[in-house]
């Protein structure tokens, strides 16, 4: 209900009208070794971590913001 | 002057009475009963924090008598008790302690079995506090969204001097209270530095004040929802100023909830506001500089105080004419249906004092729970929420927590089976789970909890089994419904045709978020339409999208699975959308324009993701291209049958015969004036042209296609006649007929995905998996027997020899074919996939699809 999340168009928003993306992530991988740790195996770090976001009832644009996952924290 | 009803008979208000100090005036002594005892209770606390005043007010139950202001005409009934409050038979259960033990629910009812759904209800009916209105009277409340440098919880006179002082400084405030500005107390030195203060606060103008707006609680980011009676307002604050205040603290003795023992304020208030006597023979109990302040009013408003028990050092203050009892203990209180005696302990032996009223004021609890609430949050603490724990008053037994009945018996108990820290022994006994949510009993658990650990003081005087139990959101009560306010009403979204659907006697239905016709009456006269003659279909529910700019061809080429590169301006394909896990996440129609842009149908529940997704790959991809989601801005309507085009042909002179516009392929026209996009569509399996147009034209474009239709006995057809009209064609419904980990080759789609591209999203993944055989595919069904309507197969499990192999997903009785007809996934049994099934009652097979004119020939014409 709190966290608020800083769109790059819009400013700081309730997260309610964002749709959470994931973590950041390269687009492709080396092989299929590679690829399987990128598509299923995010890091799930305890701290900050960078992460994508879209403004869905927004903007709707995408953006990466760095939230620390222990204190809801972005910079 | 006016009067409220209570319980059948009129109780005069005075002045600014509260219902409770009206009912009391009235002679109401029993206000509720208590929890499990039901022990008679009566005013207490005065300042809304204990639960002894609830009563039902206009039918809402659980109001605070002594903090809600008395109305004229007000229905106010007390909730407790069987047959009534006043007469408790239910008061049984306080002879019988030992037959119902602190957690005796846990243990007792347990066997035989039957017996706790019966004990349940009787103990459910027992303990209740009131009944809920079976029709919601209150007005939805409004949520809304609000700002500031600062907030100020509390408008007491910390509360106020630090929002002064912030707005001085020029930081924008807001300060909000749970009651009108200064409304709960007495008169005095306090009440007039509160007005001067109030006075002040209301001429700045950087200031807001929110009074009869309680906060909730404290979350990240400094976020304080407060709740009003007709709002909740959510607040935004860079730095929190709690200056909540403190309460008085609840003292546990033997006796202590007896009715006529009061706490200071309540006392207070009662006698010098309300001009209520509280008892001919008061006795007053205080340590603090407040509860002086409160004998020497109620002494000052001519109660009779007959003896006040005092430490030594405020001894002196102790009015004239009133006894003074110098270092004394309370040890207990008797009485039957209110307090008769207190018993004194001096150094001189106890000393049993017989009295009427018993008030107390033994000290401070600060209201700390938004204090508590903050990890990281700026709060700065003011006032006497910011004074430091001090040790409650506990002396052998009584009652702890009033809202649940817990005596420090209980908790000895509950010590003794094994439940030693504050937190375990709150979740056994239920200690400070009740209404007033620990505010009176929080210290006091914590206390207990530390004495019975009896072990030496750590170092950093901690116990961590008599630690203060987690504060957690709401601090103050509120009812869900305003809780629900923040929360958005049910969306429905309606086609522009919507209206022309109801005139039509469509029954319409929920479709997702869509409201969709299911039929118009006769859904078989519907399909005949389709398949025989010309029938329309609202399908402007379908996601439509603009993909255009320098790279539209690269993103479309590098996110779907399609192959892209061969498709001409004007031509038209199926579009399957796979996740990066090669699953089948939606499916549609792709269109390449003359421009280099591309428009995009997908499914009616998948157009937010689809919208989504799309841009996400733009971005990801680093892509210089345009995604205009044109979903509410076109409507689209599918005029289908053998006959569609002669329809068509007589609104239309741009040409559509299959030489100048093939199948699959689309065109701009202007049907009856409207500009459309038609694309040439096979899901129903005929001749069908799919009009995409401005949805404010959707009711003349409907209507004319209706009006030049008659002659072929045009039928609008719904949902229902399309189950069946996709389920001949073997045509798949994402959703109903895929799961989640479907990729395409368990669809039977293989042929939808260009495997020569050298990457799309998914293919990685399609790749990895295509070595291992498919565990599972969709297929075509063909149903023996079963029950009448086979729709009704639909989820049954598909068996060979008993064993389940796989699902029913669609079923339906072809009407062109006379047959069973379905679409069911099926498990690979080692050795391939079986193909003689059963489901339910019914024999099934696998079949080819299409059943239905598996050339397509109707299709292309």
């Amino acid at each position: 209900m709190a966290l608020e999340v800083p769109c790059p168009h819009c400013g700081p928003r309730p997260f309610t009208e964002f749709a959470f993306g994931g973590e950041e992530r390269p687009v492709e991988a080396a092989d299929a070794e590679a690829e399987f740790a990128r598509v299923y195996l995010p890091q799930n770090a305890a701290g900050p971590r960078r992460e994508r976001w879209f403004h869905a009832l927004g903007c709707r644009t995408w953006f990466t913001v760095t939230r620390d996952t222990t204190t809801n924290r972005i910079d | 002057m006016g009067a409220l009803r209570f319980e059948g008979r009129e109780v005069p208000v005075l002045g600014d009475d509260t219902v409770a100090s009206a009912l009391y005036r009235a002679g109401v002594r029993t206000f509720t009963r208590s929890l499990k005892y039901h022990r008679r209770r009566s005013l207490y606390c005065g300042t809304g924090e204990c639960p002894n005043c609830l009563v039902t007010v206009d039918g809402v139950p659980g109001v605070r008598s002594c903090i809600t202001p008395a109305r004229e005409d007000m229905r106010v009934e007390r909730a407790h008790g069987w047959p009534s409050t006043e007469r408790d038979l239910l008061h049984v259960t306080d002879r019988l302690h030992r037959l119902m033990p602190v957690g005796f629910y846990y243990k007792t009812f347990i066997r035989p079995r039957f017996a706790w759904p019966v004990a349940e209800r009787l103990i459910r009916r027992a303990t209740g506090l009131g009944r809920l209105p079976e029709d919601g009277t209150r007005q939805t409340p409004t949520a809304r969204h609000l700002r500031t440098t600062v907030l100020v919880v509390g408008a007491g006179t910390a509360g106020l001097a630090a929002a002064v002082e912030a707005a001085r400084a020029g930081e924008r405030v807001v300060v909000c209270d749970e009651a009108p500005i200064g409304s709960r107390l007495a008169p005095g030195r306090t009440l007039d530095r509160v007005r001067a203060l109030e006075a002040e606060i209301r001429a700045l103008a950087e200031v807001q004040v929110l009074d009869r707006h309680a906060a909730l609680g404290l979350y990240e980011g400094s976020f304080v929802p407060l709740a009003a009676e007709d709002e909740l307002v959510q607040v935004r604050a860079e730095r929190v100023v709690v200056a909540t205040g403190a309460t008085e603290s609840h003292p546990v003795f033997p006796g202590n909830d007896l009715p006529g023992i009061w706490l200071g304020r309540a006392a207070a208030r009662m006698v010098a506001r309300h001009g209520v006597p509280i008892g001919e023979r008061i006795v007053v109990a205080a340590s603090t500089a407040e509860g002086m302040e409160h004998l020497s009013a109620l002494v000052a408003a001519g109660a009779n105080v007959i003896a006040a028990v005092v430490p030594a050092s405020l001894g002196t203050e102790v009015p004239d004419g009133v006894e003074t009892i110098v270092d004394g203990k309370l040890t207990s209180a008797q009485g039957r249906k209110a307090i008769a005696a207190v018993f004194v302990e001096t150094s001189g032996g106890t000393r049993r004092i017989s009295c009427d009223a018993l008030v107390l004021s033994l000290g401070l609890a600060p209201r700390d729970v938004l204090v508590r609430m903050a990890v990281d949050e700026p709060v700065e603490v003011v006032g006497d929420a910011s004074l430091g724990d001090q040790e409650p008053h506990l002396h052998e037994d009584g009652t702890l927590c009033l809202c649940e009945d817990v005596s420090l018996h209980d908790l000895r108990q509950a010590w003794d089976e094994g439940y030693r820290s504050s937190e375990i022994l709150k979740r056994y006994t239920t200690a400070t789970m009740g209404p007033c949510q620990g505010a009176m009993c929080g210290r006091a658990l914590a206390c207990a909890a530390r004495n019975l650990e009896d072990v030496p003081a750590s170092p950093a005087g901690a116990s961590p089994a008599g630690a203060r139990t987690t504060a957690r959101p709401p601090a103050r009560p509120v009812p869900l419904e305003t809780l629900a306010a923040a929360v958005h009403e049910v969306i429905e979204k309606r086609t522009s045709l919507h209206e022309v659907h109801v005139a039509a006697g469509a029954r319409l239905g929920w479709s997702g978020a869509w409201m969709r016709p299911f039929g118009y009456g006769d859904w078989h006269a519907e399909y005949r339409a389709v398949r025989e003659r010309v029938s329309l279909m609202d399908v402007g529910t379908l996601g439509k999208f603009l993909v255009a700019g320098r790279d539209a061809a690269a993103l479309v080429d590098r996110m779907f699975p399609t192959r892209i590169r061969d498709l001409e301006p004007g031509r038209s394909r199926y579009l399957l959308a796979l996740d990066e896990g090669g699953f089948v996440m939606d499916d549609g129609l792709l269109c390449a324009l003359h421009d280099g842009a591309f428009y995009l149908t997908s499914t009616s529940g998948g157009a937010a993701r689809m919208d989504a997704r799309l841009r996400e790959w733009a971005d990801l991809l680093g892509l210089h291209v345009h995604v205009l989601d044109r979903t509410a801005e076109l409507g689209a309507i599918n005029v289908a049958g053998p006959l569609a085009r002669k329809v068509l042909e007589l609104l239309c002179e741009d040409p559509l015969d299959a030489d100048a516009f093939p199948y699959p392929g689309h065109r701009e026209v202007v049907v009856a004036g409207v500009p459309c996009r038609a694309i040439r569509t096979g899901f129903v399996g005929e001749l069908a042209f799919e009009l995409h147009h401005p949805r404010s034209r959707g009711p003349e474009l409907w209507a004319a296609l209706m009006r030049e239709g008659r002659t072929f006995d045009i039928l609008p057809h719904g949902l229902d006649a399309l189950e069946l009209l996709r389920l001949e064609k073997g045509h798949l419904y994402l959703g109903q007929d895929t799961m989640p980990d479907d990729t395409p080759v368990k669809l039977g789609l293989s042929w939808a995905v260009d495997a020569g591209k050298e990457w799309f999203v998914g293919k990685p993944a399609l790749e990895r998996v295509a070595s291992l055989p498919p565990s599972r595919r969709l297929f075509g069904l063909e149903f023996d027997g079963g029950p009448d309507d086979i729709a009704e197969l639909r989820g049954m499990p598909i068996t060979v020899e008993g064993a389940v192999v796989g699902r029913v997903t669609s079923a339906e009785r072809s009407i062109t074919l006379d047959r069973a007809i379905g679409l069911g996934w099926i498990r690979t049994t080692g050795d391939g996939f079986p193909t003689e099934l059963r489901a339910g009652t019914a024999a099934a097979r696998v079949v080819p699809t299409p059943l239905y004119d598996p050339e397509g020939v109707r299709v292309r014409g």
